[in-house]
């Protein structure tokens, strides 16, 4: 079991820099030309009219999803670090513990927040520049797979709780 | 729960100790503990045969149902 876990712990960590690497790589690859006119608006902009007109509340609506979509990501490495933590339990042989369960319901958490929050805000962003927006396409991104697989952390935190109890029982059987 | 154990007063009727008698039944005293206070979720055939050869008595006198 011992061996396991190392090799798990491995595992996690290699998805953790992954995920990581893959998130220093955007913000390399991150269009910052885009903010060049931002700013150049926000000089030439007349400072004697009204802030709140409709088109700037557009403007500013533009910029922030896009830089909420770019940081969103750093939610779901979080999320990973539950992982790490779980580890960390199964180390100390407290496989069936509160913790694990409260664990695995962050996990799950974290991965249908993301999805549905990177979704509204992809949606937003399409209204926003007038653009088509497709749901089923959308749904067929690479980070949708991340919905099922927070549906099945939420199973196994409910298996995890019944396994839970059982061990309760099965430890309190003279 | 309405099942209460009276290994205290069989252990008393029979003076005998509960270490003595976690030894001779083959559980921890801890265990023995347990089932003592009523927090045990459940006793083991094998381990109420192990106790009633120990204290020489019978299942009714160890456990009693009070609803």
């Amino acid at each position: 079991m011992k061996n396991n876990t190392t090799l798990l712990r491995v595992i996690t960590y290699v998805v953790l820099i992954s995920t990581t690497s893959i998130l220093i790589n955007d913000i390399q690859e991150f269009n910052f030309e885009q903010f060049k006119s931002f700013a150049s608006w926000s000089k030439s902009v007349n400072k004697n009219e009204n802030w709140f007109t409709s088109k700037n509340a557009i403007m500013w609506s533009y910029y922030i999803i896009i830089t909420a979509l770019f940081f969103w990501r750093g939610y779901l490495i979080y999320g990973f670090t539950h992982f790490v933590s779980i580890l960390k339990e199964i180390e100390k042989e407290n496989y069936f513990s509160q913790k694990n369960i409260n664990y695995f319901k962050k996990i799950g958490n974290v991965f249908i927040t993301y999805t549905i929050n990177v979704l509204v805000l992809q949606f937003l962003l399409s209204v926003i520049q007038g653009a088509s927006f497709n749901f089923f396409k959308e749904l067929k991104n690479e980070f949708t797979f991340l919905i099922p697989c927070g549906l099945a952390f939420y199973l196994l935190a409910e298996i995890f709780k019944r396994a839970k109890t059982l061990k309760e029982e099965n430890d309190l059987t003279i | 729960m309405p099942i209460t154990v009276n290994l205290d007063v069989m252990l008393i009727k029979r003076k005998m100790k509960s270490k003595e008698l976690a030894q001779k039944i083959g559980i921890t005293t801890a265990n023995l503990s347990i089932l003592k206070s009523g927090k045990a979720k459940a006793i083991r055939f094998s381990t109420l045969e192990a106790i009633c050869e120990a204290l020489e008595c019978q299942p009714s006198d160890i456990l009693e149902y009070k609803p």
